[in-house]
């Protein structure tokens, strides 16, 4: 029966399917972060595909095959782009398919007769340039918005999971533990997040779960004082007074009746956070505390464009991406709101 | 080492601080112990002058002034910020302005700049007397304070007395005159001994001390900070502060009839008349400053400076001319310092498999474009102290091949070499963000090699706490360098194995120490430069250090009448338009005609070939 949708629900979603912009903005979304999960058929160094003398070879997944694999004269990773030019030069019998982007988030392109950030060039296929390293700036890009959006998910689940547990038991309990956890917070919220973020990442370095943990070790609060009004006012309605009669324990009240009925308004911030959460990162790599490097970031992006201007490319498609981005989960998350708007079913007198 | 070397180093030790990131340590200038109670301002009691004294002076070695260089001119400078003071000591002196006043206040001696002997500067003779620890002076008779008062025996004594003294507020100063000089004994006006608290090699880079005038100072009194602070006090040097205008300039004269204008090695020197430090508070302003020709010269060392922002109109008419002058002095030791504690590296196989595996040369090629050069080993630049055929293990991947298939180890299905499910991962500990594109180049370059760096950066006090309680894989790091080379708090096993000490390599190797003990213990030059080659060629061999990168060089733009003679610089030059330094300084001269003809030429629209200079004279060996 849990899969079974309520009507109410059926309703909302008909709702948010009405309001155009946000509908395909969701869309466009779930597409780019399907297009990032299978980043490295798209844009990788290695092939997709070689046929080298009657064989097939996959190199995108799995160990890397050294250069003798192909009759190349080294025992490190192919080269695939040489590999490409060295077949095509028919220097060996077969071909390689490439990615449309030939470039991986960690491969150095350097050359002899100039230095990087090179402007982006068609037929190098560097179609957003490279960074001052050498580096794709769209691999970058791309697996970066991979690393910035399933960390700004996973630091959702974390603060959702605190901020509405808590949330829900200060709403649900009141009294002294509303009291204590009023009190908890208040402290909690005056400590100087970023302060303790540059102490934390300069003793250890952060990894993608620690930086997780930390972020998340502050970023409950707000959806806990939320919850907790909310419950409250839940808590005081007649339904829930009859199941109280009814001689439900507290854990059902609270999971079977009091959650399903404000999911509305998780769902309703659940966009914004994620917006938060890709800024969040970015602004943390941006000022070197965030994830370590050489881990393709958008604020690491953005601090080479900094810091080098005249590259404007490299400025120009991190913005671009993240206005993209930011713009979509907005529109999405205003579409949400709209839809779960309980305004439009009630009528005030 | 006199005060004015002791700064001297301290400030390039700075510098290199400031340019690599690097952790100071050897000669630390932080408060080491209290001050000792100041002693009483009398002039000490005449001793007899023993006898066989053998006086020893130097009129033999090479000129290297230009004949043909003429007085006349002002030099305009710029500082970044006005001096907080003229004192030299005392709080708020350590300012980089200090080394204007310092280096007009001549010492007893001076080292030559490319031979690297002794010459005269106060003093015109010396000797050594062979309990090891004192030098007798002979000073000379034409010596002048800038107020017109002889230079006598009594002001070295009272340097003594002053730097003693607990009222100059200088407990590092207090600490060193009391620690390191026994005293100063006075023959007669012009003959004195200096007396090193106990023997010690390169004695006269210790005790070749500058003189302060008692007749102008008298008794020092606990007024001494606020008193002095803007007094322009007696000098030996060519030129002293003339006037100021607070937080706008400061200008120097030349010495009208300065007493040392006809000595051999000053001859032709500190030729222009005046010199004017300007305040721009701002690294861009000064360049755009110079551009206008308001500033006469500018340092073009880094790389965007040289190769893309002096790209302007009048480099390119030719009005300003720019000079790449390769020098040879001490170098960083920068480099990877692997840690011989860690289980990967107690094979000097893999060690030196690491090494091969480090692509340098590519990161100085195409990162750093070509303006780095490959330091071969840590200690470069140190004259006879330095080996000149050690090179640096090169990337070479049939060698980490050879090396690892011979320790045993394979390569895994990933292409990392491994053995027994340990693989050859390493993490890197660095600090600097400037840092990070060598440091990505080279971990691509050895994942090809089959070892994975992973690269840490942390913030620089985390990184060398890290460091020093050796719980590193890899430090990423450089020293900064001394007057000798340092190595027993580097490489003796009295250091290895224990936190917070600088042997970071946990180097722990017997005939290691025995070289560095009997350097130590050694005071004859040349026998100390051998030991000191020898240790190199260990450390070589150990290969718990793979030197990166130095800079033996100094870039310089300066406007078509400023000349400078040939070669350009000194050996140990790290300016060429230092007006005042007495061992390099003052070596360029103003051409009043090629003013005119320049200043002209730009009024009227003509131009001149565009003129970089590359001179090479002391390019070192290994880079040529």
């Amino acid at each position: 029966m849990r899969f079974r949708l309520n009507p109410l629900t059926v309703q909302k979603i008909r709702r948010f399917r009405s309001i155009r912009r946000g509908y395909w903005s969701f869309w466009i979304f779930c597409l780019l972060i399907l297009f990032s999960l299978a980043a490295e058929l798209l844009v990788n160094d290695r092939a997709i595909l070689v046929h080298y003398e009657g064989r097939f070879y996959w190199p995108t997944y799995g160990d890397p095959l050294p250069g003798r694999t192909f009759g190349l004269d080294y025992d490190y990773e192919t080269d695939y782009r040489h590999l490409r030019r060295h077949l095509a030069a028919g220097r060996g019998a077969g071909w390689v398919l490439m990615p449309p982007v030939p470039y991986g988030p960690y491969s150095t392109d350097l050359r002899t007769d100039a230095f990087p950030p090179f402007a982006p060039s068609w037929s190098e296929r560097h179609y957003l340039g490279t960074d001052t390293v050498g580096r794709d700036v769209l691999a970058r890009l791309v697996y970066g918005f991979r690393i910035a959006i399933f960390f700004s998910l996973g630091l959702l689940a974390a603060n959702y999971a605190i901020g509405v547990s808590i949330g829900c038991a200060m709403g649900y309990f009141g009294g002294r533990f509303d009291l204590f956890f009023q009190r908890v917070i208040e402290i909690w919220a005056n400590m100087p997040f970023l302060y303790v973020v540059i102490i934390v990442s300069s003793i250890v370095v952060p990894s993608f779960a620690l930086l997780i943990a930390i972020m998340a070790f502050f970023g409950w609060i707000g959806i806990t004082w939320t919850m907790r009004t909310v419950t409250y006012k839940e808590r005081t309605r007649d339904y829930v007074l009859a199941a109280q009669v009814l001689g439900a324990s507290h854990g059902r009240i609270i999971l079977r009746h009091i959650l399903p009925n404000t999911v509305a308004v998780i769902v309703t911030y659940a966009p914004f956070s994620v917006a938060s959460g890709i800024v969040a990162l970015t602004s943390l790599d941006y000022l070197g505390f965030g994830l370590p490097p050489p881990t393709p970031s958008w604020g690491e992006l953005l601090q080479q464009g900094w810091a080098y201007m005249s590259a404007w490319w490299i400025v120009a498609a991190v913005v671009g991406a993240m206005v993209v981005t930011l713009v979509t989960v907005t529109f999405i998350g205003e579409a949400v709101r709209e839809a779960f708007d309980p305004k439009r079913y009630t009528v005030y007198e | 080492m006199n005060h004015r070397t002791v700064v001297r180093w301290l400030h390039v030790a700075m510098c290199m601080a400031a340019l690599f990131g690097l952790w100071g340590c050897g000669e630390d200038p932080a408060p080491v112990s209290a001050p000792r109670p100041g002693a009483a301002p009398a002039p000490p009691p005449r001793a007899n002058l023993p006898g066989g004294i053998l006086w020893q002076t130097n009129d033999t070695d090479p000129i290297y002034a230009s004949p043909t260089a003429v007085r006349g001119g002002t030099l305009h400078e710029a500082l970044l910020s006005f001096p907080l003071t003229f004192r030299t000591v005392g709080p708020d002196s350590n300012s980089s302005f200090r080394s204007a006043i310092l280096d007009n206040q001549l010492s007893l001696i001076g080292i030559h700049p490319n031979t690297e002997r002794i010459i005269p500067e106060l003093a015109t003779h010396w000797a050594f007397d062979p309990d090891g620890r004192t030098m007798y002076f002979k000073l000379n008779l034409e010596a002048r304070w800038s107020d017109g008062h002889r230079v006598t025996a009594d002001d070295f004594a009272f340097t003594l007395d002053f730097m003693r003294s607990k009222h100059i507020v200088a407990p590092w100063y207090n600490d060193y005159y009391s620690r390191e000089i026994e005293k100063v004994v006075v023959y007669d006006d012009h003959t004195l001994a200096v007396v090193a608290a106990r023997p010690v090699p390169d004695l006269h880079l210790r005790i070749g001390l500058g003189p302060t005038p008692r007749h102008y100072y008298g008794t020092l009194d606990a007024d001494f900070v606020r008193a002095y602070n803007w007094r322009i006090v007696p000098n030996t040097g060519p030129y002293q502060i003339s006037d100021f205008e607070k937080g706008r300039r400061i200008r120097f004269k030349r010495q009208e009839h300065w007493w040392g204008d006809n000595l051999r090695y000053f001859k032709h020197r500190f030729n222009v008349d005046k010199v004017v430090y300007t305040v721009v508070r701002d690294f861009n302003l000064m360049w755009e400053h110079f551009k206008k020709g308001r500033l006469d010269t500018f340092g073009l060392n880094l790389p965007d400076y040289w190769h893309v922002k002096s790209r302007t109109e009048a480099v390119r008419r030719g009005y300003i001319e720019r000079i790449w002058f390769f020098n040879d002095t001490q170098q960083s030791a920068q480099g990877l310092w692997l840690n011989l504690d860690r289980d990967l590296f107690r094979d000097p196989r893999l060690r030196y498999a690491f090494a091969h595996a480090m692509n340098i040369e590519t990161v100085i090629e195409k990162v750093l474009r070509g303006d780095y050069f490959r330091l071969e080993h840590g200690f470069m630049g140190y004259g006879a102290y330095s080996h000149p055929q050690i090179r640096a293990r090169r990337f070479d991947l049939d060698k980490v091949t050879a090396l690892m298939t011979e320790a045993g180890w394979r390569r895994g299905r990933d292409g990392i070499w491994s053995i027994d499910g340990r693989r050859f991962a390493v993490e890197v500990t660095y600090t600097l963000e400037e840092h990070t594109p060598r440091l990505v180049v080279l971990k691509e370059e050895a994942k090809k090699a089959g070892i994975e760096l992973t690269l840490r950066r942390l913030d620089p006090a985390a990184s060398f706490k890290k460091v020093l309680e050796k719980k590193h894989d890899v430090a990423w790091m450089g020293w900064s360098t001394s007057l000798r080379p340092q190595y027993w708090e580097h490489f003796h096993s009295d250091n290895a194995h224990k936190p917070q000490t600088n042997n970071i390599t946990n180097t722990d190797d017997p005939e290691m120490d025995r070289l560095i003990e009997a350097y130590r213990s050694s005071l004859d030059g040349e026998t100390r430069a051998r030991l000191s080659r020898r240790i190199q060629e260990r450390i070589h061999e150990i290969g718990a250090f793979v030197p990166t990168f130095m800079v033996p060089y100094v870039r310089q733009a300066y406007w078509r009448w400023w000349r400078l003679p040939d070669p350009a610089g000194t050996r140990h030059s790290n300016n060429l338009f230092d007006p005042f330094n007495s061992a390099t300084g003052g070596l360029f001269w103003f051409d009043a005609q090629r003013h005119h003809e320049t200043r002209e030429a730009m009024k009227a629209g003509r131009v001149f070939a565009p003129a970089t200079r590359i001179d090479d004279t002391y390019k070192m060996a290994s880079i040529r």
